[in-house]
């Protein structure tokens, strides 16, 4: 009844236009990317369950509902990335759908019948194993769709997953206010319909997706003869990749990226209003709240569609230089130095758009140095290291800024030490780049080892 | 001698696979922009009662 799901049924048929591929992944991903909008559901449920568990522990209890999402979309895109290399994107952009609709249903009923267990379970860990098959499923495919721009396509997919936020906060907020207004519980009927309406969203991108066929290769492209020793016409197969140097120096890379962006995020809205104190309110702080997420957004694209023509080690070189710099001089735009606030808020938005590009541009980066063979196994493996920044960036930032609190010093200048804390892991992520060399060839695979691309591998 | 044609994927679909996916993204983002341009409201307090001048 699945065979469709097969990737011997998806193979493109002659004639099939690649410009069909992005949006089957960003069906994907548009929907995935609801997880980084899961805020808009946190007071009111913080509202919700206090008179039914321990109120002392409720903000702490709701926010791992979160933070068990994001782990195991970690922890299952290193666990299925090589699976879905054998399965193909269709068949796991599929159970993606199934289980992140699945996991807005079981979280519903976890919220009608006050077991926040079943909310964990279901938005945590069934959706969670949703989000870390979508994000991996398309990547592989459109990097083989588009070998003249892999930067172009898999940024605009990854994309994807920052404009999800910029649905799913609306959608969730206006599904609640809708469901109250017509007497429905509104978390529990909200998250049921939205459980339908991603699944159905995501089974477009299932039904669009197409591997190449065998051999293809866009009309009139010519693979680029000219050498670069980053850019490998070999395979390395992801239990081999794990061997190499090359895949730490990259999960340090991205690490470093992503903490450090992470060390902007975590506390953009108290930041600038303590910042420009009396100057920024709340309701211009969720602005500029905003206008991160629109350059995170952009930055995906932006950023990972320049590294075709930069060259991913080049790219990344930019983020870390100038991201280093930008994160060491923003404290200096505040109220009792600078005090500008359009200078702070620029280079808010540069770093925040380095970020998003550091997430864009690590696969492409994987593809010049692994292949394409394995590249969605290799980076579902690197994922690790989002988890890991996700984990360590709020602790650093949170211990520093409780630390300052509990002493009783100015919040205000515990974000300086922050900042500086992050401009050193840009030197570490730009020392780990600068060591990234071509893979040796004893970790190459053997010719007769591929089986031709898009007849499944 | 039979021949064979290449059956290309409609402009058309193409047009309509992408409308399906910027529609709700369009959407997303026309809330965002809205959201984002309260920074340029940046020092505007809630209007307070006027205050006797001082001497």
């Amino acid at each position: 009844m699945l065979g469709f799901l097969d990737r011997d049924h998806s193979v493109a048929p002659e004639g099939y236009s690649r410009w069909l591929v992005p949006p089957a992944a960003l069906a994907i991903h548009l929907a995935i990317g609801q997880v980084y909008s899961f805020s808009v559901f946190k007071t009111p449920l913080i509202q919700y369950f206090t008179p039914f568990v321990n109120p002392a522990n409720i903000n702490k209890d709701i926010g791992y509902i979160f933070s068990v999402a994001i782990a195991v979309l970690g922890l299952s895109a290193a666990l299925f990335g090589a699976w879905l290399e054998k399965a193909g994107p269709r068949r796991a952009m599929f159970y993606a759908a199934v289980c992140f609709g699945l996991g807005f249903i079981i979280a519903s009923f976890g919220v009608r019948s006050h077991q926040l267990w079943l909310v964990y379970l279901g938005y945590g860990v069934v959706g969670g194993i949703g989000l870390g098959l979508g994000y991996i499923s398309p990547v592989s495919t459109l990097i083989k769709w588009f070998p003249d721009r892999p930067g172009l396509s898999t940024g605009l997919a990854i994309m994807g997953f920052g404009g999800g936020a910029m649905i799913g906060s609306p959608l969730g907020n206006q599904l609640m206010a809708h469901f109250k207004a017509h007497g429905q519980p509104p978390i529990a009927s909200a998250f049921l319909c939205m459980g339908i309406l991603y699944f159905i969203f995501m089974m477009f991108g299932v039904f669009t997706i197409r591997v190449p066929r065998e051999g293809w290769k866009p009309e009139g492209w010519t693979p680029s003869k000219k050498v670069n020793a980053l850019i490998t016409t070999h395979n390395v197969n992801v239990n081999q990749a794990m061997l190499t140097p090359q895949f730490y120096l990259l999960w340090i890379v991205l690490f470093c990226n992503v903490t450090a962006g992470i060390g902007i995020l975590e506390d953009a809205s108290p930041m600038i209003q303590d910042f420009f104190k009396g100057h920024v309110l709340a309701v211009a702080a969720g602005g500029f709240v905003g206008l991160l997420s629109i350059f995170n957004m952009a930055g995906r694209f932006f950023w990972a569609s320049l590294s075709d023509f930069l060259g991913r080690k080049t790219t990344y070189f930019i983020f870390f230089v100038v991201g280093a710099v930008l994160f060491f001089v923003l404290p200096l735009t505040r109220g009792d130095h600078l005090n500008s606030v359009p200078l702070f808020v620029a280079i808010a938005a540069v770093i925040i758009s380095m970020y998003g590009g550091g997430f864009a541009t690590i696969p492409a980066y994987l593809k010049d140095l692994f292949g394409g063979y394995n590249v969605s196994a290799i980076h579902g493996r690197l994922l690790t290291a989002w988890s890991t920044a996700g984990i360590v960036g709020p602790l650093v930032v949170n211990g520093i800024l409780d630390h300052y609190v509990a002493n009783h010093m100015a919040k205000q200048d515990a974000y300086p030490t922050i900042l500086h804390i992050m401009t050193g892991l840009l030197v570490v992520g730009f020392v780990a780049n600068l060591l990234v060399r071509p893979v040796a060839e004893k970790h190459w695979m053997a010719e007769q080892n591929l089986k031709p691309v898009g007849s499944g591998h | 001698m039979a021949e064979t044609t290449v059956r290309k994927s409609s402009p058309l679909l193409i047009a309509l696979a992408w409308i399906i996916v910027l529609v709700p993204t369009g959407w997303g983002l026309t809330y965002t922009v809205q959201n984002a341009l309260k920074i340029f409201n940046v020092g505007a307090a809630p209007a307070a009662p006027a205050a006797p001048a001082q001497k």
